[in-house]
Parts: structure tokens; C-alpha cells; sequence
């Protein structure tokens, strides 16, 4: 599903990420965890195209990403649904058109998606919510709705980055539970956190640790966050100036 | 086609989910396409009103008082069918004492003149200049001068050659005014547009992170932009239009006799084309950007 080799990246001079490899198979749940500035945003969002390779090899989902044209990235996001902190969410639409959106940017027959959409509202109980402008909403309901607008399209990998960051511990349990459903039905997750309870309450998970190059189960061989530029590693690849792309 | 003309009228609709930006956006256009357009309206004037001129003697002709209204009729018909007659326009003394007034403003009164008026006939006639014009021009000053009952005729061969500098100024200002009103024009409705599309930057990076081709972010906003080009265009112009025929007289006094025309059709679809087209421009690079 993911498979990272000898990954480096830096922002100008100061390395974000270095010399990180790791795998990880479909329908793994998998935290990434590490202490603020330790390259889990980072390295999220080089997964799934919104910053330019610099160093190392990926395959995401069968798409190279070091060779990646841009012109071809909207085909990797079809396959990896992204879930923020601060939701991304369009404030003005309602529920429904939010969670709809990745349907109709692929051009699925509205019947089709309107019944996927209902679908996802209820797994995530929104449905009474669902002509609801977003920006009425509590924290805790646009988590859930832009979840339901990750899960909706039904793609191979979900990359969520401190998707419990804004909500209390009812919740962030509750949104966990939620994440194992899908989980559960074959989806990949891949949850950046530093909130070590939140890791402790999915047993099944494996972590993936930025800083110190902790290793878990033999699968994980993780590298190390935020580097001057003069331990700068000698992996191949790619290079690039932390341009993003999104 | 089904989601063109969706993503085409999505982008009419997502206009109004952002209405201060938008009306913003539309409210510089509106004025850049009114100030754009009065400068097109005032040089197409200074350019009307100096090709006017071009090449033109003009003879300001009074009869005396005790002039026979007969005669003066019979000489304004001989006028006209002068060889090199352009342009004669005559005035009998009620006509110049209206115009009097009107030079005068509203508050004058002049009815306790009419039928009485002191004012003599006059005649402003313009000719074309023919080969070796000034010799010509002094036997028609000539010619006008010995009328019987002509008071006075008054030529100025220094308004001639004014008119014939400025001509020769138009020519040479008119084009390189219009190039850079062009630009102007241009680079205030790109960066408008620009800036609109700021208040659109989440829902354009939200589009891409669901895996939406380019076009598909890219057509709702160019057609956004287009529909806000034509209609500041179209608002602009009219506001314009307005203007134009409430002052259209205000120059048409002794002694400028200028009336002030509205743009041609083509200069209206050129700044409406132009303003649109640019707004079309500046949403594609703003989204590229």
C-alpha cells in the first residue's frame, strides 16, 4: 500500500525528515507519532502529493511519487482521502454538498452519489445535520464531516494528521471507533498523533515513531525529524526546495 | 457536456456564496470600465472634434440689423451651394437670442424679446480647404464680405492652424493613450480578479485534496470571471451612458458648438471584450498561481 525508502525532505536549510523508510499493507492502522516539529505533517502531505519530492523513493497506492507528474496527482487523491485538524472544509456549503464533493469531482451519476452520501452521513450520524450550513456546525461535527467526505469516494488509504486535536476525550475516542469501522472494511489508515492515549486505545495499531528511529514488529525501519543541513544524508532521489503543491 | 454546463453555472452560483468579495470585485470593474470608458469617450471627442476642424476655414458671417429677411434667407441657400461648403449653420435673431440664453443660463429671461430681438442674422459656415488654401480663403472672406447687408465677417487663420497642429497632435497622442488605457485597464481588473480569487483559496486547495482535475476547479472560475467582466463592463458602460446624455450638451454653447457623442458600438465591445477576456486571464492565473 505504502512503501517508503530513504526518504529525506527539508524546508530550505532545515531538514524536516531524514533518511525515513517504512511500509505499510492494506487495511493496516498505523500511528505516526513524535513530538511537535518532528516531520508528521510533513511527511503526511508528501504522501499524498502536496509537496514536492526532494529525496528517496515512495509508492503510494501504486503511484510513484518521486516520479510523479502534477498533472497526474488528482489520480493518487482519488486513492488517498486526507483528513485534517482544521477539517478543510467549505464553511458557506451545507453538510450534504461538502461531503459530496469527491463524488462529483470523479463524475459519478448524482443518484449513484446521493446515495453514497446519505450512506456515510449515517454511518457518521449526520444525517439530520445534513442541510446544514458547515459553518453552524460544533468542532466535533465538521471532524465528522470531513471524515464522511474522506470516506464517501471509499479509497484505499486515509491519511489523517491530529484529526483528535480539536476535540475533548468523548470524542476523539468516538472518532477512533469510527476510523476502526472503516478500518475494519479494508481501508488503510495512516493517523499522525502525539496524543499517546489515543494510540493506546486502538490496540490493534502499530506506531510508527519520528525521532530516534524506533522500529515496530520488524516492518517499521523509521528515520529521524529535523536535521541541520550538514547531517545532510546521501539517499538518492529526486530533489526539490520544499516547494508545495497542493 | 452535462458537466460543463454544470461547472459553468456552479460558477455563476458560487458568485453570490462570497458576496462582499464579489461585490467588491464587480464594483471595481463597474468603475474601471466607467473611468476607462470616459477617457475612450473624451479622446473619440477630442478626435471627432479635431478632424472636425481638419483642413476647414470657418467664417462667422453678421448682417446688419435693417438686414432684409428675403435676402439673407436667399444668401444662406447660396452658401450652402458654394463649392467647398461643408458645414452652414444660420440663426435668425430669435434663434441667436435662444442661444444667447442658453449661454446664459437658466435664469435669464429673454421672452420680453422675442419678435424684437436686437440680435442681427448670422451665419457659422465651414469649408473644406482646396490647393493653395490660404489664397483661397482670403477671396471667400472676400466674397462674403462684399454680401449686401453683411455687417462683418469673421475669420481667424490662426484657428486654422491650430486645428491643424492638434489634428497632427490627435494622431500621434490618440493611439499611445488608448495602448495604455488598455494596460490600465488590464492590470486593475486582473489584479481585481486576483484578489476575489484569494477569498477562494480553501476551496480551491479543498478541490484539489478530493482529487479534482484542473479544468474541473478552473471552469467555474473563469466562468465566474467572465460573467463578472461582462457585467461590470455592462455596468460601467451604462453608468457612462447615463452621464454621457445628461451632460451631452453642456459644450454645445457659442463658442465651442460641442456636442459630446457617445462611444460606437465597436469601442463598447472592444472595452466589454477586452474587460472580459482579461477577467478570463487573470482567474487562470490566479488558480495556477
Amino acid at each position: 500500500m505504502v512503501s517508503v525508502r530513504h526518504l529525506s525532505f527539508r524546508f530550505g536549510k532545515r531538514w524536516a525528515l531524514k533518511n525515513v523508510s517504512f511500509t505499510v499493507s492494506k487495511g493496516d492502522f498505523v500511528f505516526l507519532t513524535g513530538p511537535s516539529g518532528a516531520g508528521k505533517t510533513t511527511l503526511l502531505r508528501l504522501l499524498h502529493g502536496a509537496l514536492a519530492w526532494q529525496q528517496g523513493q515512495a509508492s503510494v497506492c501504486g503511484f510513484n511519487l518521486a516520479a510523479m507528474r502534477r498533472s497526474r496527482l488528482h489520480l493518487l487523491r482519488r486513492q488517498v482521502a486526507v483528513v485534517f485538524q482544521d477539517f478543510k472544509i467549505l464553511p458557506e456549503r451545507t453538510v450534504f454538498e461538502n461531503v459530496i464533493l469527491p463524488l462529483d469531482v470523479r463524475g459519478m451519476p448524482r443518484m449513484k452519489s446521493e446515495r453514497r452520501v446519505r450512506a456515510a452521513l449515517h454511518a457518521l450520524r449526520l444525517e439530520n445535520l445534513s442541510h446544514t450550513p458547515c459553518a453552524e456546525l460544533a468542532g466535533g461535527e465538521k471532524q465528522r464531516v470531513a471524515i464522511a467526505r474522506a470516506v464517501v469516494p471509499g479509497p484505499q488509504l486515509i491519511l489523517a494528521d491530529e484529526p483528535t486535536g480539536n476535540l475533548d476525550w468523548k470524542l476523539a475516542c468516538r472518532l477512533m471507533d469510527v476510523f476502526r469501522q472503516f478500518n475494519a472494511h479494508g481501508t488503510t489508515f495512516i493517523v499522525a498523533t502525539h496524543n499517546r492515549e489515543i494510540v493506546e486505545a486502538v490496540p490493534e495499531a502499530v506506531t510508527l515513531h519520528l525521532e530516534g528511529g524506533e522500529v515496530d514488529e520488524g516492518r517499521y525501519d523509521v528515520g529521524e525529524g529535523c536535521y541541520d543541513e550538514n547531517e545532510a544524508p546521501g539517499t538518492s532521489g529526486t530533489s526539490g526546495n520544499g516547494e508545495d503543491r497542493a | 457536456m452535462s458537466v460543463f454546463i454544470r461547472l459553468v453555472f456552479q460558477g455563476l452560483r458560487d458568485l453570490t456564496r462570497h458576496p462582499w468579495p464579489q461585490f467588491l470585485t464587480l464594483a471595481a470593474l463597474t468603475l474601471t470600465a466607467f473611468l476607462g470608458g470616459l477617457a475612450a469617450l473624451f479622446l473619440r471627442n477630442l478626435d471627432a472634434e479635431l478632424l472636425k476642424h481638419q483642413g476647414k476655414a470657418q467664417f462667422q458671417i453678421y448682417w446688419k440689423q435693417d438686414a432684409d429677411p428675403e435676402l439673407v434667407k436667399k444668401q444662406w441657400q447660396w452658401l450652402k451651394e458654394l463649392p467647398n461648403a461643408a458645414e452652414v449653420t444660420t440663426f435668425n435673431p430669435d434663434q441667436a437670442l435662444d442661444v444667447l440664453k442658453e449661454s446664459l443660463g437658466k435664469d435669464v429671461d429673454f421672452t420680453w424679446l422675442r419678435g424684437k430681438s436686437p440680435l442681427p442674422y448670422t451665419a457659422l459656415a465651414y469649408f473644406r480647404l482646396p490647393e493653395g488654401g490660404e489664397a483661397w480663403t482670403r477671396a471667400v472672406f472676400d466674397k462674403l464680405k462684399g454680401m449686401d447687408g453683411v455687417q462683418s465677417v469673421h475669420f481667424n487663420p490662426m484657428r486654422l492652424d491650430m486645428a491643424q497642429s492638434f489634428v497632427s497632435l490627435s494622431s500621434r497622442i490618440i493611439w499611445p493613450l488608448t495602448a495604455f488605457l488598455t494596460l490600465l485597464v488590464a492590470l486593475v481588473v486582473g489584479n481585481a480578479i486576483k484578489l476575489s480569487l484569494l477569498s477562494r483559496k480553501d476551496e480551491v486547495e479543498i478541490l484539489q485534496l478530493v482529487g479534482a482535475k484542473r479544468w474541473y476547479i478552473r471552469l467555474p472560475l473563469l466562468a465566474g470571471g467572465a460573467a463578472q467582466g461582462i457585467l461590470g463592463a455592462a455596468l460601467g458602460l451604462g453608468f457612462l451612458r447615463i452621464m454621457q446624455e445628461s451632460l451631452k450638451d453642456i459644450l454645445n454653447i457659442p463658442p465651442l458648438w460641442i456636442k459630446i457623442t457617445f462611444l460606437p458600438l465597436p469601442d463598447c465591445l472592444a472595452l466589454a471584450g477586452a474587460m472580459t477576456a482579461v477577467a478570463i486571464l487573470a482567474s487562470w492565473v490566479a488558480v495556477k498561481e
